[in-house]
């Protein structure tokens, strides 16, 4: 296998200059970059293979049909799903949430049931529930979170036990960085008969899922968090709980028949997946998918887990700097929020820029959680797998210049 | 470089912000957030003058609660300096040549005093929006006073 340390020459944008300086690229929480063999395959598709699919009969759109199989296929293998018709491409974690509340949970949502969320969820896995839980008369639990950022599992427990009809959780916090416990989370809501909808945008490739797929009832997440592009995501789930799913969008793909008053529809996955799909997306989140097996999860794990250990450290000599989240390394992905006293994270993260770093500024998302933290934003630094301690030291560095502008 | 942009430029404003706070009572009051980071300014307003005995209203006082970044604070410090004394029509004006210096990049021949100073901040787009919040809020006051409730 490999060392981690190839691997920054597989991304061309990495060689960019910014302000003068090396770009160091610190918002992988919000986006990866794309390494070449990505970038191949979009491309490669675009100009080779093009054509729709599961519609024509000539030679092109057989092929192009086969590739979008086959990256469903390789989604499958990467998650360990077993039956690859468990996995639905959408355009991203954001939609493959949607399609679960829209689709699956508020045709049997009445007044007065319950849903529970976390503090912690990103705005994608909150206001899809707000908004049929709105419509439905329903409420919405958070399970608390401790002030070191971890869920409060008694707290949980007590609101699983007013049987909700969903539990939906994050794997991982997008700004603490927080690894949730997903194994007793789920046997919690096991004992409890709560169906689960993971949302594990910020940790597939970044941390092992084990058997969550399988365990829980729906898991989403996003290529372009995967080092893959824009525009394609997954919605995985039980078998028996997509089947059950109505169509949320009509369009081509989708059905069995059409007739003029009604219409029956495709099986899952397609009854799922309205109109044309990603296809050169898809085609290139399986070249991701192989870009990140060639390493290993557990390669990058451990290497994300040496930068977050430093970062926690070097933020640590600072007096002015309050981080928040899980203070062992052991507990986060590669991902730190912070606060540097007197001033505002938009401001901290334009004076980094100046130097070529790249940082996310602001409630990344997730108001209730900066509400609960007390902080009206935060300067958050998140990793990936080209990332390099010496790039941690020249963020830490740079904050001398934004004391230095606001003394 | 925005390290010259709050070096030389706002950095004065950013860190004594003219007509900071609130006025209680106000005639006219507006909380406007900034939805990328949820940034907070509150504008109030105390108008004097008279329209059915021939004065017209003019802004007596314009005060910012700012809780934001420093782009933010400097703007509202700008406009807070700028608007004192005027109508509302006046005051809206200038956040009408506000929006369109920093859409096209180019001052108006005889531009307004507080918007030099800003057009540096036109190089940094997301930014705009910080600057703007003042504005923001400035214009619903203005249709608060056109559409009392």
């Amino acid at each position: 296998m490999r060392s981690l340390f190839e691997a920054r020459s597989d991304f061309p944008i990495l060689q960019r200059v910014i302000h003068g300086h090396p770009l160091v690229f610190l918002d992988n929480a919000a986006t990866t970059q794309k390494p070449q063999p990505v970038l191949n395959a979009l491309l490669e598709f675009l100009t080779h293979s093009n054509a729709n699919i599961h519609r024509g009969v000539y030679q092109l759109s057989e092929d192009a049909s086969e590739a979008y199989e086959k990256a469903r296929q390789a989604v499958a293998d990467f998650i360990s799903v077993k039956d690859s018709r468990c996995v639905v491409f959408s355009r991203g974690t954001t939609e493959s949430i949607n399609l679960v509340a829209q689709a699956w949970l508020r045709p049997r949502l009445q007044a007065g049931d319950r849903i529970v969320l976390t503090e912690m969820e990103h705005h994608s896995n909150q206001i899809p529930w707000q908004l049929i839980a709105q419509e439905r008369q329903a409420e919405l639990d958070y399970v608390s979170i401790t002030d070191s950022g971890e869920l409060e599992l008694d707290h949980l427990e007590q609101l699983l036990t007013q049987r909700p009809r969903l539990l939906a959780v994050t794997a991982v916090s997008n700004v603490l960085g927080t690894i949730n416990p997903l194994e007793m989370i789920l046997d919690l809501a096991q004992r409890y008969e709560v169906p689960v909808m993971v949302d594990a945008a910020q940790a597939v490739g970044r941390i092992p899922l084990d058997n969550w797929a399988e365990r829980c009832d729906f898991l989403a997440f996003s290529g372009h968090k995967l080092y893959g592009p824009t525009g394609i995501g997954v919605l995985c789930g039980r078998f028996q709980r997509l089947d059950e799913m109505s169509p949320w969008q009509g369009g081509g793909g989708m059905i069995a028949k059409v007739g003029r008053q009604s219409s029956s529809w495709a099986a899952i996955p397609a009854r799922l997946e309205a109109g044309t799909p990603p296809i050169a997306e898809a085609v290139a989140l399986q070249a991701a998918i192989e870009y990140v097996q060639q390493w290993g999860v557990s390669q990058i794990r451990q290497h994300e887990q040496e930068l977050v250990a430093h970062a926690l450290d070097r933020l640590a000599e600072e007096p002015d700097v309050k981080v928040y989240g899980p203070s062992q390394a052991s507990k986060r992905t590669g991902v730190v929020s912070f606060d540097l006293e007197g001033v505002h994270p938009h401001d901290v993260a334009q004076i980094l820029d100046e130097t070529g770093i790249a940082v996310r500024a602001g409630h990344h998302c997730t108001q209730v959680l900066h509400e609960r933290l007390a902080a009206r934003a935060t300067v958050r630094l998140s990793m990936a797998l080209y990332n390099t301690l010496e790039e941690i030291d020249r963020a830490v560095l740079a904050l001398a210049n934004v004391r230095k502008v606001f003394s | 470089m925005s390290e010259s942009l709050y070096r030389d430029v706002l950095k004065d404003h950013m860190h004594h912000q003219r007509f900071a706070g609130r006025l209680e009572p106000a005639d006219l009051k507006a909380v406007v957030h900034n939805p990328l980071c949820g940034d907070e300014l509150e504008l109030t307003i105390v108008l004097v003058g008279d329209p059915s005995e021939g004065t017209h209203r003019l802004i007596q006082e314009a005060r910012n609660q700012v809780r934001a970044c420093s782009i933010c604070v400097a703007s509202a410090s700008l406009m807070g300096e700028s608007v004192q004394g005027l109508s509302l029509k006046e005051a809206n004006n200038l956040g009408i040549a506000f929006r369109e210096a920093m859409e096209t990049g180019e001052l108006p021949e005889s531009p307004p005093e507080f918007l030099p100073p800003l057009m540096a901040i036109r190089k940094h787009k997301s930014r705009i929006r910080c600057a703007a919040l003042a504005w923001n809020a400035l214009e619903e006051c203005a249709q608060q006073a056109n559409n009392p409730t």
